[in-house]
């Protein structure tokens, strides 16, 4: 393996899906895993990556169904500026104090912001493009703050827990393509219903997307999968690809359609023919096959 | 036995072929020997397929001449009549020399393009090795699509472009002395030509003389002597027969002097020196051509650059194909502007300014005219923000589910510690990385290798040439439909027989070789695929026309 240069920086960025509706009712259908058992295995996976090398750097995001909200790090936490008071940092168990100050640090903002949650009905898709955003918004000022010489290599890592939203396609596909840009992997280890737009930013991307089929197993899954970096990846026999399903939907019917029918104005796509396009008005005309008279028999003459 | 309507144009009595006397025919489109006393040929060889003829050297005692064919057979005549044999053969041999080269070209320039056009592309090549070769279909039917294609390139290219008149080509004549007081001058066909192009003159008189009062030799002999050609043109004897070209040639350049130069870049005439008045320059006179005011010496000298002018304008005018005595195009193109450029400075002659264009732009490099464009009207806008999720129903909660959830979860993450030292146990973990294991349940996909790494490169190679030998065959057998003609009739018959014979003498055994190597990828189930799908389409054409005839 090739050792990890002083000049190499890996950061790290979780986004975590907490919806409190869906760990809520999670609470009730499977006790055992609740949100206090996923965020344990967050923050293993978190202090694993610090203290795979001194150079790596951790994010992690919270993805509520009214803000996104940066767990770790911290606004008034700067590492190196001594806190002051002793009872947060030591715990007590000789562990890395960077990794006991963090811990901390997640365990307080969570709190906080499942307090501040105001329930609302309209409001029940978790805000995953709008965290991803942050992630990329971040890690590019990471970039920006590096030190001469030093280089940046990230990636993002997405536990995803409730259903897709569909009404944030085009931004999700807005963030997979800038995040394509600047080579930014984005893994995805998803807990219950498969997730059609994780699945896409994981393939354009190049990242690994996992369905766990153990919930409660998940800390062992995240380190074993996605604690490697993209270079380690290609020595370790990891999962295979999934098959992305990459079918259009019509735009009359939403239906999935292999074979259809495209504008060649307005680039919309039909799964029927019809003469005129709804979307910009455009008439077409099509050849029909032509019909075949049929010739008539001359009648042969009876000998 | 010979055409009734076959022209001969040439009979050689005693003429020996293996062995035997015989007379040998020279006819219009072919050579053909008979032997003596008999009335059939034996041996007949068109033109066309005669590829050259040999010689036997001058000293030798046996006359021979020997015909090679295309195919590369030979046929030795032996010219066998003892006064006569070297005239003989000489006249045949001249006749065929003179007959061969048109029959050569036809022939030739077809197996000239196939092969060119087989050796410039390999892929072709292998086509032709796998399908032609091995008799799978006939070569014309291989050729039939392609040459068509090349013939009309070259016909194009057919045009050539026009040969310039080398400047120097009257010095290139280089006349050498033979001994004694003469000169010996060596004149081409293309010197000939580009003294007719420059002067016109010399073409007329060559046109009256040549060859009713004198021999082209005669001709071109009294050119040299005539002071025309030389270069001091001061004595012009009246017998000379180039007196004439000469007074043509002064007419020529007078009108040239007069036309000027056309160039509005540059202003040739007020290079002049113009007089103000007395004592402020030369009085000058325009640019004449008459020898007169002028001494011996400068007479010599100016007619000499005259001659020069003369010659240069001749030879830029016949390699541009201008007459230069028609200056009447030239002068109403400038005549039209002559007044407006006295004007004023700033109305720019359209002639100058074309010029200036031209040097500046080139049409290659212009950006593409701005098109005509149409303003996109989108009615339904927002049907583009929705992607390919389909509207799946979503799962409905209740108000009261929505309040129930969110307290539930604030009063667990309330009391939340953490605690990382019962994430998970043993066992679960170990379950975990079973599953992760190769064999494991998500690990299921791995175990399709990958095809391309299985198989070895020459049995994909080989796979490669298939396909591309079917694919032609295909191609053949699919463009038949629908059958209109009774040549498409037969031509679909034909390429069923020739796809069964392909898949016989090709795909059978190719397979029976992937067997053997135990590679129990189906390599040629899309092949076996394609075939199928055509005999299908042709049994149920042949069914049709059944029904149809009966």
């Amino acid at each position: 393996m090739v050792m990890a240069s002083e000049d190499e920086v890996s950061l790290l960025v979780i986004v975590v899906d907490v919806n409190p509706i869906w760990w809520g009712q999670q609470a009730n259908r499977e006790p055992q895993f609740t949100l206090s058992k996923c965020l344990d295995a967050v923050m293993v996976m978190g202090n694993s990556h610090l203290v795979m090398t001194r150079t790596n750097k951790l994010a992690i995001i919270a993805s509520h169904c009214q803000e996104s909200h940066f767990l770790y790090p911290c606004k008034l936490w700067k590492s190196g500026d001594g806190h002051g008071d002793d009872n947060a940092s030591t715990s007590g168990d000789g562990k890395y104090e960077l990794l006991s100050v963090a811990n901390d640090f997640i365990a307080e903002e969570i709190k906080n912001l499942m307090s501040r949650t105001e329930v609302k009905g309209n409001q029940t898709d978790t805000l995953l493009a709008g965290s991803l955003a942050k992630a990329l918004c971040y890690i590019h000022r990471v970039a920006k703050e590096l030190e001469a010489g030093q280089e940046i290599k990230s990636r993002i890592l997405v536990v995803k827990a409730a259903e897709d939203c569909a009404l944030q396609y085009m931004n999700f596909m807005n963030v997979i393509f800038a995040a394509q840009k600047q080579s930014i992997l984005i893994d995805a280890c998803v807990l219950d219903s498969d997730s059609g737009l994780l699945q896409q930013a994981c393939d354009i991307t190049g990242g690994l997307y996992l369905k766990i089929p153990q919930k409660i197993a998940l800390a062992q899954y995240l380190l074993w999968v996605f604690l490697p970096d993209s270079d380690q990846r290609s020595q370790l026999v990891l999962p295979p690809p999934v098959h992305v399903d990459y079918r259009a939907a019509c735009f009359c019917h939403r239906n999935l359609i292999e074979i259809g029918y495209v504008c060649s104005v307005c680039l919309s796509i039909f799964c029927n023919f019809s003469p005129i396009c709804t979307t910009c008005e455009t008439a077409f005309k099509i050849p029909l096959p032509q019909v075949v008279k049929s010739k008539k028999k001359k009648l042969k003459p009876s000998t | 036995m010979t055409a009734l309507s076959e022209e001969v144009l040439l009979v050689v009595k005693k003429v020996r072929q293996r062995k035997q006397d015989g007379t040998l025919y020279l006819m219009a489109e072919r050579i053909a020997w008979g032997p003596e006393g008999k009335d059939r040929f034996t041996v007949s060889h068109l033109y066309a397929d005669i590829r050259c003829q040999k010689i036997s050297p001058d000293g030798k005692a046996k006359i021979q001449l020997q015909l090679v064919l295309h195919t590369g057979e030979s046929t030795n005549l032996h010219f066998s009549n003892e006064s006569t044999a070297l005239k003989d053969r000489d006249a045949a041999k001249d006749l065929l020399q003179q007959l061969l080269p048109k029959f050569k070209k036809r022939a030739n320039k077809e197996l000239e393009e196939k092969n060119r056009m087989l050796q410039e592309d390999p892929v072709l090549f292998q086509l032709y090795k796998d399908l032609v070769v091995c008799q799978v279909i006939s070569a014309e039917e291989f050729w039939a699509n392609r040459l068509s294609i090349n013939n009309v390139d070259h016909s194009l290219s057919n045009n050539k472009q026009e040969v310039g008149i080398s400047a120097a080509f009257l010095a290139d004549i280089r006349p050498q002395t033979d001994g004694c007081n003469g000169l010996r001058y060596n004149l081409t066909s293309d010197i000939i030509e580009s003294i007719f192009r420059t002067y016109p003159a010399v073409k007329q008189k060559y046109g009256e003389n040549v060859p009713h009062d004198m021999t082209e030799k005669e001709f071109w002999t009294r050119f040299f002597q005539s002071h025309y050609f030389h270069r001091d043109r001061i004595n012009t004897g009246l017998q000379d027969i180039f007196s004439e070209c000469a007074k043509q040639d002064e007419k020529g350049l007078k009108s040239m002097v007069f036309q000027g130069v056309k160039n509005p870049m540059v202003d040739l005439l007020s290079l002049e020196d113009k007089s103000l008045d007395e004592g402020y320059g030369t009085n000058s006179t325009g640019p004449s051509t008459s020898n007169t005011n002028k001494t011996v010496k400068e007479n010599s000298n100016s007619a000499i650059i005259k001659r020069f002018n003369h010659h240069s304008t001749m030879v830029l005018a016949a390699g541009s194909g201008k007459k230069a005595d028609a200056p009447n195009g030239q002068a109403c193109e400038t005549s039209s502007t002559d007044g407006n450029s006295r004007d004023s400075d700033f109305f720019q002659p359209p002639i100058k300014k074309v010029k200036i264009q031209d040097v500046i732009e080139y049409e290659d490099l212009h950006r593409e005219n701005g098109k005509k464009t149409v303003a996109l009207n989108l009615k339904k806008s927002d049907r583009y923000s929705h992607g390919p999720v389909p509207l799946l129903p979503q799962q409905y909660t209740t108000s009261q589910d929505i309040v129930n959830s969110v307290n539930c979860i604030k009063h667990e993450i309330a009391s939340y510690r953490p605690c990382l030292t019962q994430v998970m146990s043993s066992s679960t973990a170990s379950s975990a990385i079973a599953a992760l294991s190769p064999g494991g349940v998500l690990m299921q996909a791995l175990a399709q290798q990958a095809i391309n790494q299985m198989v070895p490169n020459d049995v994909q190679e080989e796979l490669k040439h298939l396909y591309t030998a079917a694919g032609e065959l295909l191609r053949h057998f699919w463009s038949c439909f629908p059958v209109n003609t009774p040549f498409l009739e037969e031509k679909v018959v034909k390429m069923r027989s020739n796809l069964e014979r392909f898949q016989m003498t090709k795909l059978r055994p190719f397979q029976e070789k992937v067997q053997r190597q135990y590679l129990s990828t189906n390599l040629t189930g899309h092949l076996e695929d394609m075939f199928q799908m055509a005999y299908n389409k042709f049994h149920a054409w042949q069914t049709r026309r059944m029904m149809r005839k009966t």
